[in-house]
């Protein structure tokens, strides 16, 4: 066995076994039905190609969430990354949005980041809904420790969710102060914040299997793939 | 031109007649990236080159509510004027909330009919995104009492949410049939370049489906997300004159038939009757006056529907429909552009946006492209003889309405 | 001094004793004028004025209509409040905070002041609705 290969399985962090998220379907406001999944590992070069047009977005603070989701893809990508996940979202087999996260221990999830690339249908809504209700209810996990780097953000998932403040904790996203979702909190805003039906029709769940790019990106006005 | 000539054409009243040649809005939406009176002055340009005029322009009325408090700027009618190099037109600017619009249409027209002046350019606009959303909501809520509403948390969607409730409760309205209204208005704005929304939703996206209400989540109960107009920036522009000047314009005029404005009680609850729109009432009956004519004669209109069940109401106070029955004729498609009587074909507020300012003009905007068959295809009114647009500032404290009639 | 009034009043009009709600310059009712000065000088008099009388809202009243907002302004970080439009027995009407667990339009009510905001350290005092 050559000494590189050796190298790399010495770098690479053990991956624990996580439950898949059970693929689900919402329908949206437009009656267009998007199917939210776990992406696959070999889907990420796609989904970097996704992200990559948004690096440079200032407004929103696309350019934050782009960059760092990027970055943290690709250690997913290139195993650098222990336990991580990424949640997609297709409306007709185009990613909308995605979101991803990862598992500090069985009882401690750490959220990442969500990003919606087709605007005005709360694509963005549904996919952090989504993420929490993988960390709380499949990977029956305690708690998920959150962080939002943008005004929208804080507002859909601070106030939204009523997450605890915990200051004194740090996330592994560096210096935002940290917010937790607790089960209690998770489960008092089910109701109102999280839906979707499984499982998702045989045909419907077809149209997911190959992700497609979007051809254009609100984002950036005039930009075309 | 000479003022003794100008004055010759006035209605029997012995009134100048006014019209309007030339329009221009900018898109609505999110428009942070670019400055107020910028916005507006690209509104302005394409009201002049509508009108097919550079310059010429004798005063300048601003309508907008909260630059002062939204963009820390104020004397905004002195900067378009010179962002505009229209120096030395006289310009002032008038305010009146979300009905900030319309009153300065009302006092264009004021302006040319009192014969001092007979060009005016009137530009509405409003920047509502720079700030977050909650203080957006905060600042339109500085319309209500500051003492006996503002601090308690009210807000506009409250308030429109309380007066919802009771109307259910009186007339048995239920939120699907607000979600009807919504679905036509969204329909209309995906027509409509300029619209904020151009997103058609559908009523198993919005109401039917199992996963509805979260999609279409509360806002105030009972009105949910798509039950009110998202929050906008945009600008809107028009250009009137006297009717007896207006040859020498590119286009014909649209003429102004009828204005009426009235006010009510500032705190909601002391209206008599919660159900009550009266300055809406007022507004309207003040306008058919001057028109001569009744709301039988109103071919389409654009009513105020920030909030969805406004469109109905304001089509009974205006006397479009009994009390409580506009609902049986939107969903009969009455109310469809391809129906008897047109409501909201530009999308309405619901989806076309809301930039509370530019609201006014934005529906006078509206009225000149129907009458002068010009909206876009599928939402082109037929053969439309007088538009209705009626302006809702505060909630319903202070009221325009405007009916322009093809001349 | 700094001692908050925990009351919320109506002001009626000593000519024609019309009941307001906020207290108004000039009656709604017979035009009769109020000087404001009568609720920040102490000694305030002037000639020929009778001072509007103040009395506390209070008692019961009747729900007109409700709402649940749940998208507050800057300033409030409850993730949603209650809100409830009434009438009082002396006729006057009242918006204010909902304190009930199931509203109904119609349901008897009784009112109290409470803390309706806290902004910066400043407490705002208001009409709370409860159940009778
Ligand atoms: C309903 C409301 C609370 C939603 O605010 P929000 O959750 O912060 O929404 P966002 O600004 O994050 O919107 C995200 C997207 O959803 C869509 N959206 C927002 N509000 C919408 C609405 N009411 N209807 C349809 N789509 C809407 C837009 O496409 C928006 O995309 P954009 O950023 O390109 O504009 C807000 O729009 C509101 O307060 N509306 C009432 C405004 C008002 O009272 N005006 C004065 C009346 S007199
Ligand atoms: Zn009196």
């Amino acid at each position: 066995m050559n000494i590189a290969y050796e190298l790399e399985m010495k770098l690479r962090p053990p991956q624990k076994e996580m439950l898949p998220y059970p693929a689900k379907f919402i329908t949206m406001a437009s009656g267009e039905k998007m199917v939210i999944r776990q992406a696959k590992r070999e889907e990420i070069p796609l989904l970097l190609e996704v992200i990559e047009p948004l690096i440079k977005v200032e407004k929103d603070f696309y350019d934050i969430v782009a960059a760092r989701f990027y970055a943290e893809l690709l250690g997913f990508f290139r195993y650098r990354v222990r336990d991580e996940y990424c949640l997609v979202g297709t409306i007709d087999g185009v990613v909308t949005s995605i979101c991803n996260g990862r598992l500090v221990n069985d009882d401690l999830g750490m959220s990442y980041h969500t990003m919606t690339i087709k605007r005005g249908l709360r694509c963005g809504a549904q996919m952090f809904a989504a993420k929490m209700e993988y960390h709380i209810e499949i990977l029956n996990q305690k708690e998920v420790f959150i962080v939002a780097e943008s005004p929208i953000g804080f507002r859909r998932w601070m106030i939204e969710y009523q997450l605890e403040p915990r200051f004194h904790v740090q996330h592994e996203l560096g210096g935002v102060p940290t917010y937790v979702l607790t089960r209690d909190l998770y489960f008092a805003a089910k109701e109102r914040l999280v839906t979707g039906t499984r499982p998702v029709p045989e045909e419907l769940l077809k149209t997911s299997d190959t992700l497609i790019l979007p051809e254009e990106y609100p984002q950036i006005p005039g930009w075309h793939r | 031109m000479k003022k003794k000539q100008l004055l010759k054409e006035k209605t029997s009243n012995g009134v100048r007649k006014v019209g309007v040649v030339g329009i221009g809005h900018t898109k609505f939406g999110n428009l942070s990236d670019y400055e107020l009176v910028d916005i507006m002055a690209y509104a302005s340009l394409n009201a002049m080159e509508d009108a097919g005029i550079d310059g010429g322009i004798d005063q300048v009325i601003v309508g907008n509510m909260g630059a002062g408090m939204l963009n820390h700027q104020t004397g905004i009618e002195s900067a378009l004027v010179s962002t505009l190099n229209l120096e030395p037109a006289m310009a002032e600017l008038v305010s009146n909330g979300p009905a900030s619009g319309s009153s300065a249409f009302k006092m264009g027209y004021m302006a040319i009919v009192s014969g001092m002046v007979d060009v005016v350019l009137v530009t509405a606009g409003e920047q509502m995104r720079r700030v977050t959303g909650w203080e957006a909501t905060d600042f339109v809520a500085t319309l209500s009492h500051p003492e006996v509403e503002y601090p308690y948390g009210l807000t506009l969607p409250a308030f429109a949410a309380m007066f919802t409730r009771a109307y259910m409760a009186k007339y048995g309205l239920t939120e699907r049939q607000l979600s009807l209204i919504a679905v036509k208005d969204h329909l209309n704005a995906e027509k409509n370049p300029f619209a904020h929304v151009q997103l058609p939703v559908t009523m198993e996206g919005i109401a039917d489906s199992c996963h509805a209400s979260v999609v279409n989540s509360y806002v105030s109960e009972p009105l949910r997300l798509y039950h009110m107009c998202p929050v906008s920036d945009g600008a809107s522009s028009v250009v009137m004159c006297a009717m007896d000047g207006a040859a020498r314009f590119k286009k014909k005029p649209v003429r102004i038939a009828g204005i009426g404005s009235a006010t009510d009680t500032h705190c909601v609850h002391n209206r008599k009757d919660p159900l009550d729109l009266k300055a809406v009432r007022l507004a309207a009956e003040m306008a058919y006056k001057m028109a001569g004519i009744g709301p039988q004669d109103i071919s389409f209109a654009e009513l105020h529907d920030a909030f969805v069940i406004l469109e109905l109401c304001l089509a009974e106070e205006v006397g479009f429909f009994e009390k409580g029955k506009a609902i049986e004729a939107a969903e009969k498609g009455e109310t469809e552009v391809s129906g008897r009587l047109p409501i909201n074909p530009s999308g309405g507020l619901k989806a076309k946006g809301h930039p509370v300012g530019a609201t006014g003009i934005s529906q006078i905007h509206e009225l000149v492209k129907q009458l002068r068959s010009e909206a876009e295809k599928g939402r082109q009114v037929k053969n439309p003889k007088y538009g209705l647009a009626i302006n809702f500032g505060g909630f319903g404290n202070n009221v325009v309405a405007t009916i322009l009639a093809k001349e | 001094m700094y001692r908050v009034d925990k009351n919320v009043y109506a002001y009626k009009c000593p000519k024609c004793g019309q009941l307001h709600y906020p207290a108004p310059m000039r009656c709604k009712k017979c035009g009769y004028r109020r000087y404001p000065e009568q609720e920040i000088e102490p000694n305030f008099q002037r000639e020929g004025y009778k001072p509007w009388e103040k009395t506390p809202l209070k008692g019961s009243c009747k729900l007109l209509t409700y709402t649940r907002l749940w998208n507050l302004p800057i300033g409030f970080d409850q993730r949603y409040l209650d809100f409830g439009l009434v009438e009082f027995e002396n006729g006057i009407r009242a918006s204010g905070r909902l304190l009930v667990d199931k509203p109904k339009i119609g349901m008897k009510l009784n009112v109290r002041v409470g803390k309706i905001k806290e902004f910066y350290g400043k407490v705002c005092y208001g009409l709370q609705f409860v159940k009778s």
